[in-house]
């Protein structure tokens, strides 16, 4: 009938593969589509397994999947194969499959579509998806570097934050050793002020009743008497002196003297400070020379200086043995051009290098041959010292044991 | 019946009788695949079915890619069932992968296992020159791995709940979870993997329990040679060649696999042990 051998030749163009093939695998019917796709004649492909024109790979996919699909669910759609042609390459299709009874037989038919395109693509897409899943990886590993990278980067950064409150913390501490030590210092002053007030009232009553014993306002006194009240009075004297100086020292260590700076001529000086020494001078038989260069003016205290340039030639006066040289020198400084130089030069026993130093400290006196004592608190210098830097300058020394000393006063040019 | 593996493996139990018979799915499918087979043997026994996690409807949140990249992992899912509804003497029915499965479960438990029924096993897939014909090289294998790529089946586990979800189409969400098939994609590479890659010819000889091979003819995925193999092999076994033919004859040929079985298990009487039986 020619319905029926349309439907033929129409199955036999399709623009499809088609197969039939009973439950055990036999193939009953392939259509010219495929006999062309893979290159067989129908006698080639009737009666053959439908394995046969499966690659091996798909065989197995068959078996596994697709038989058990169809078998449980009568149906199977868009199942990829890979055909095996006759010869070359094997063919990529899309399946779709359904089996049910024809003539009380089970049967699959089955149509096929070639893949050959979308088959390019899909291997695209799918190593595109491996290629960013490979990224993914890689992208999760860089963040676990990162973060451990960070981790260590906090860590770092705590113990900065650690060191840093440290340091702010020794700083502090600092401040608080600094105010401790100021406190220590001001209240040691308060306390040597204060105590030098207590001792000096005693000291004065001492002298001021000594002194009225002398004039013999509470009867005659014999000359031996008088004696030891001279002594007496030497003691008294010499306590006082101490007292002052500490509190001198004290005063200045404080920072509370005040220092009248103003330009005063070098001449002044000296000629003040020489009338007081020179009846010292004298009774040690000492040579006495002023060296004063012209027009030279200081920029200081005037009180002060005198006190230190007292100092100076007592020290120069007390320490020359009789017979001996001392020069009061006053002239520019060599070294630097805004400065006065103010020297003692005595030609007395010296001072050992080591030693040199030290005599600034206070209550450092440079122990003696002789076994007299000189007098003199052990004060002297380093207030001279104190008051030398106060205004702005320095006192220093030097020495040659055996040929004598020289002090220099360095003030401010005025 | 409480413990978390029977939803984990989607354990189910049908049958009157009190001895156990374990059904194992072989690699592509799940416990479906019995459904011709196993209602037969629910009057004498008491039928386990299952699905091994990452096939079917197991639950797929507790896939560890670890255990299950060997078969190891997959025979303690055997033994977890056993564990869970505590079976002893049982019968275990293994096809495919599933028959080594059986046998690595059973040389961990022997106690447990009264006797093997394995359906097209083969210990070793790959061809070993040159005396070990396992019926594939690797190209083989990878040509199955790269078709099981291309076929989508299950992708809709792994693709975007948007992309699946249709509300205008309820039949396909409900088309898609009746697919047996629907495995995702990742575990079944997996699965694939760790069957045709594996080797457990030197597992045959610990076996104790007796064995029941089923040969089918002209089964290109456990080829005769193989089947002969298992039974030299395997002490204590019987091989019986079906007039089946394929791999599935427990799907395609039911009635035969169903009378081989019934005859092997009747009474010692009935069948001599260790011997060929020919249809």
């Amino acid at each position: 009938m020619s319905g029926a051998r349309d439907l033929d030749a129409m199955l036999d163009a399709a623009p499809c593969g088609f197969a039939s093939f009973s439950d055990d695998g036999t193939l009953r019917v392939v259509n010219q589509t495929l006999l062309d796709m893979l290159g067989f004649g129908r006698a080639d492909l009737v009666g053959r397994h439908v394995e046969s024109i499966l690659s091996v790979g798909s065989r197995i996919f068959y078996q596994t999947h697709f038989f058990p699909l169809l078998r449980l669910h009568g149906r199977a759609d868009e199942i990829f194969l890979l055909l095996k042609p006759r010869e070359g390459e094997d063919v990529a299709v899309l399946a779709n499959a359904v089996r049910h009874e024809r003539k009380g037989e089970w049967v699959t038919d089955v149509v096929l579509l070639r893949l050959q395109e979308r088959r390019k693509f899909e291997d695209a897409l799918l190593a595109a998806k491996r290629a960013a899943e490979e990224a993914r990886a890689v992208a999760e590993e860089q963040r676990r570097a990162v973060e451990s990278a960070n981790a260590l980067l906090e860590r770092q950064a705590m113990e900065l934050e650690m060191s840093e409150a440290q340091l702010l913390e020794q700083a502090a501490e600092l401040e608080r050793q600094r105010e401790i030590a100021e406190d220590a210092n001001r209240a040691k002053s308060t306390f040597l002020a204060m105590m030098s007030h207590e001792l000096r009232t005693p000291l004065n009553a001492i002298g001021g009743y000594v002194q009225l014993l002398e004039m013999g306002v509470h009867g005659p006194v014999t000359s031996a008497q008088l004696e030891a009240l001279d002594r007496v009075t030497r003691s008294q004297q010499r306590l006082l002196r101490l007292i002052n100086d500490l509190l001198n020292l004290a005063r200045i260590e404080a920072g509370r003297v005040d220092y009248d700076l103003r330009v005063i001529p070098a001449e002044d000086i000296v000629r003040a400070t020489v009338v007081m020494i020179e009846p010292q001078l004298a009774a040690r038989s000492l040579r006495f020379e002023t060296d004063v260069a012209p027009g030279l003016s200081v920029h200081a205290d005037r009180e002060k200086t005198e006190q230190i340039v007292l100092n100076l030639l007592s020290n120069a006066s007390k320490f020359t043995p009789p017979g001996g040289s001392v020069i009061l020198r006053a002239r520019e400084s060599a070294h630097r051009g805004d400065a006065v130089e103010i020297s003692v030069i005595d030609s007395g026993e010296g001072i050992p290098p080591h030693k040199l130093e030290g005599i600034f400290e206070p209550f450092v006196q440079v122990e003696r041959s002789h076994a007299s004592s000189l007098g003199g608190t052990g004060l002297g210098l380093s207030i001279s010292r104190e008051l030398a830097r106060g205004m702005g300058g320095d006192l220093t020394a030097e020495s040659t044991p055996g040929k004598g000393s020289t002090f220099t006063l360095r003030l401010a040019r005025g | 019946m409480d413990s978390p593996v029977i939803h984990r493996n989607n354990v189910k139990v049908l049958g009157r009788g009190t001895q156990p018979m374990l059904f194992a799915h072989g690699f592509g499918c799940d416990q479906n695949m019995w459904r011709f087979v196993a209602p037969a043997f629910a009057d004498d026994y008491r039928v386990v079915l299952f699905d091994y996690v990452g096939s079917g409807k197991s639950d797929l949140a507790s896939y560890d890619a670890e255990r299950y990249s060997t078969l190891g992992g997959y025979a303690q899912d055997v033994l977890d069932v056993c564990h869970a509804l505590d079976l002893h003497d049982v019968i275990f029915v293994g096809h495919s992968v599933s028959a080594m499965i059986g046998v690595l479960a059973a040389n961990r438990e022997p106690h447990r296992f009264e006797r093997l029924v394995l359906i097209g096993p083969s210990p070793r897939y790959l061809n070993d020159p040159p005396a070990y014909v396992g019926g594939f090289e690797r190209a083989d294998i990878e040509g199955l791995l790269e078709t099981m790529e291309k076929n989508y089946l299950g992708w809709a586990n792994v693709l975007a709940p948007a992309i699946m979800k249709n509300p205008d189409r309820p039949e396909l969400a409900s088309e898609l979870e009746a697919s047996f098939c629907s495995t995702d994609p990742v575990i079944a590479r997996r699965f694939a993997e760790a069957t045709f890659y594996a080797d457990n010819r030197s597992d045959l000889a610990a076996v104790r329990a007796p064995s029941l091979i089923m040969q089918c003819t002209d089964d290109i995925i456990a080829p005769r040679e193989v089947g002969e193999f298992m039974h030299r092999a395997l002490a204590g076994s019987t091989l019986a060649m079906l007039r089946a033919t394929g791999h599935c004859p427990h799907m395609s040929h039911p009635a035969e696999t169903i009378e081989v079985m019934r005859e092997w298990l009747a009474p010692a009487g009935a069948v001599e042990r260790g011997a060929e039986r020919r249809a």
